[in-house]
């Protein structure tokens, strides 16, 4: 399943490609990528959405606390 | 506790708490000495630089920190480290001012590009017995009745069923001129209705409209890198590595030369790391793709990604489908030639098998007699022709090939047109012509103007009318009578001869393989067929040719913008590297090549966002 959300608060295009190549580590996630000007990231799951998000949003926020993941 | 926090993590709070503690330290410095404002300094940078820090150490422990943060800190640090406390904390604030200004200037053309997408309403005035209702566009059923006012946007794809007014359909198309809709006219979601009330019954839903099409397919486009970006990408990857290891050497071999104190090697290998970091530029490439394709995206013309812009800047030959491409769509009939029956007979024939028929030549033919009864077992048969029943005989109406292979003897003469069969018997004939758009002529020339030496119609009407266009306008070489795959054959053979880029350009019908073969391939007309969206490289939402030239003036002008903004950056930060390694210029000079570069490119790219006109 693809699944769709809006990222903010990621600081530069740099830091979207680490912290998208660190959410791909994560166990389930097929792929991920962010795109730091449209503020969107894309990841590619077999987990259910339940407990995909709280997965991505621990890694972001273990990333930077600033960031946020929405729907 | 939290909410402090919260309030902290703005980027101007902390410079404000952090610039106020730095003056307190200076102050200090200046009257008491510095192991009196040691603490201050400290406190100074703490305040400005917590998140920075923490941040940073996180990236260590991922053994992954080339980052901006990383080098701001070890540059903060160090400067502390050395004695250098001043320099230490001001670097730190410098970097927060660059980062809020950069932040702005980001979160300022996301703003403006949202705005120029902001085409589609989110809610609807349905009907229902005659009371309106306002609901939510996404949950509007499709064949309800909307109600669109003056001035309002027309949230859902609809045909008008009662009213008049003039449309606006500028955000889709780029097309200035208002167009008049009336009962039976499609009007598109994102148009909006300048003057009178429209009642119209919705075709589609608000998500499959052409509005949200047109947004996923802009924002699709982001994904698609270009070459520039993907350039910048693999750049910093390698460059990274090199300029920490440089910064080392700096750091260590004038010192154990004896070239220079050591603090002093130490001070400029810090500058160097600091204008070294790579984030200004990773920054302002996609930065002035995602401004031209939002700036083109207001004027109808939507690329599918960043990847167009190089080939279709550079085109050499352009290929067109004639039908709808480089004439209306609609035909004019300017001859009937019958052959054994009455006018009137042929007229009705014709005008029974065309009458369910979407093909361009259709419409004018079954005008002819509208009162003609519809064929049964109608077959389209693509590139050659329709055959059916009408009545108790069996008819083809077509070209030379569907008599052909229907077994019929045409006789000596003219073919153009369409060849009409009946039971067997060829009965007649039908001459159509086309209407050239009115701006195909000044599209070629300024086509020509920007460097395409070739221009090619690949048509599957017959000789006599690709003829007639291709002198008319100038295009120097056509291939008629052709069907989907010989078009195919025909275009490899152009990309095979030419060197440069080739261009298709079709309204999408029966087009596909050639606007995905093509190495550009273009859509043209309204957000039509799905298959040839998917295949098309871009999509111009206009009927009219000038949309092309714009199309690679827009290309041009994007790439050059990003072109500037790598020159300028990296230029600047190869000018600082060398000033800060002969120590002609300090740690805060390095810090403006890294953010303020970012920030003056950022604005730099906003220029790619409007778009050139004709």
């Amino acid at each position: 399943m693809k699944f769709k959300y809006t990222i903010t608060g990621i600081d530069c295009p740099n830091c979207a490609a680490k912290l998208a190549s660190l959410m791909e580590k994560l166990d389930g996630v097929a792929s991920a990528g962010i795109n730091f000007l449209a503020e969107r990231l894309t990841v590619e799951s077999e987990l259910p959405e339940a407990e995909l998000l709280p997965a991505l949003t621990a890694e972001a926020k273990k990333f930077s606390r600033g960031i946020e993941i929405e729907k | 506790m939290k909410r402090l926090l919260h309030i902290y993590e703005r980027e101007p709070v902390r410079i404000v708490l952090g610039l106020s503690l730095f003056v307190a330290a200076l102050v200090t410095d200046g009257l008491v000495g510095d192991n009196a404002a040691l603490p201050i300094y400290l406190l100074a940078l703490i305040a400005s630089g917590a998140l920075v820090f923490i941040d940073a150490v996180r990236g260590i422990l991922r053994l992954d920190f080339l980052d901006e943060k990383f080098l701001m800190s070890i540059a903060s640090v160090g400067a502390m480290i050395i004695g250098e406390r001043a320099e230490g904390v001001a670097v730190m604030l410098f970097y927060l001012v660059g980062e809020y200004f950069e932040h702005r200037a980001v979160r300022r053309s996301r703003a403006s590009i949202k705005s120029l997408m902001d085409i589609r309403p989110d809610t609807a005035r349905v009907l229902l017995d005659g009371v309106e209702y306002e609901r939510d566009a996404e949950e509007v059923s499709v064949g309800s009745i909307i109600v669109i006012r003056p001035g309002e946007r027309c949230p859902i794809d609809a045909v008008v069923i009662e009213g008049r007014a003039e449309l606006d359909t500028s955000a889709l198309t780029g097309e200035s001129l208002p167009r008049t809709a009336e009962a039976g006219s499609e009007i598109q979601s994102g148009t909006v209705v300048l003057d009178g009330v429209l009642t119209a019954r919705t075709v589609r839903l608000a998500e499959e409209s052409a509005a949200a099409r047109v947004l996923e397919l802009v924002e699709n486009a982001q994904e698609h890198k270009s070459r520039e970006e993907s350039f910048i990408t693999s750049f910093s990857r390698v460059y990274t590595p090199i300029v920490t290891v440089l910064a080392l050497l700096m750091a260590i071999l004038p010192s154990a030369f004896g070239w220079l104190r050591p603090a002093d090697a130490v001070y400029r290998a810090l500058s160097f790391l600091v204008v070294s970091c790579p984030c200004a530029l990773v920054i302002s490439v996609p930065m002035a793709f995602f401004g031209g394709i939002g700036g083109a995206a207001s004027t109808g013309i939507l690329y599918k990604g960043g990847n167009v812009f190089s080939p279709i800047s550079r085109l050499k030959a352009v290929v067109f489908d004639k039908t709808g491409t480089l004439t209306e769509a609609e035909l004019r009939v300017d001859g009937i030639y019958p052959e054994g029956i009455s006018e009137g007979e042929l007229s009705r024939l014709t005008a029974s098998l065309e009458q369910g028929s979407n093909h361009p030549l259709a419409s004018a033919l079954s005008r002819l007699d509208p009162s003609a009864p519809p064929a049964r077992d109608i077959r389209e048969l693509s590139g050659r022709g329709v055959t059916g029943t009408v009545g108790e005989d069996s008819v083809g109406v077509g070209n030379a090939a569907l008599m052909r292979e229907l077994g019929v003897n045409i006789p000596e003469g003219p073919t153009d047109g369409v060849l009409v069969a009946k039971n067997g018997v060829y009965v007649g004939r039908i001459s159509l012509t086309d209407n050239i758009k009115s701006e195909a002529g000044e599209a070629l020339t300024a086509l020509r103007a920007l460097g395409v030496t070739r221009t090619v119609i690949l048509s599957g009407d017959s000789e006599g009318s690709v003829r007639g266009v291709a002198e008319a306008l100038g295009v120097n070489e056509h291939h008629s009578s052709l069907l989907p795959e010989d078009k195919y054959r025909h275009l490899e053979k152009i990309i095979s001869e030419t060197d440069g880029t080739v261009a298709f350009v079709g309204d999408g019908i029966n087009d596909s393989p050639c606007l995905a073969r093509a190495d550009v391939g273009i859509a043209m007309g309204e957000i039509g067929s799905d298959s040839a969206i998917e295949a098309a490289d871009a999509v111009i939402m206009t009927d009219r040719l000038t949309a092309l030239v714009r199309a690679v003036k827009i290309a041009r002008r994007t790439l050059a913008i990003a072109k500037e903004n790598i020159v300028f950056a990296i230029g600047i930060k190869l000018l600082v590297i060398v000033l800060a390694a002969f120590n002609l210029v300090g740690m805060w000079a390095a810090v403006f090549a890294d953010v303020g570069v970012a920030v003056l490119a950022i604005l730099n790219s906003m220029r790619a966002l409007r778009a050139p006109s004709n």
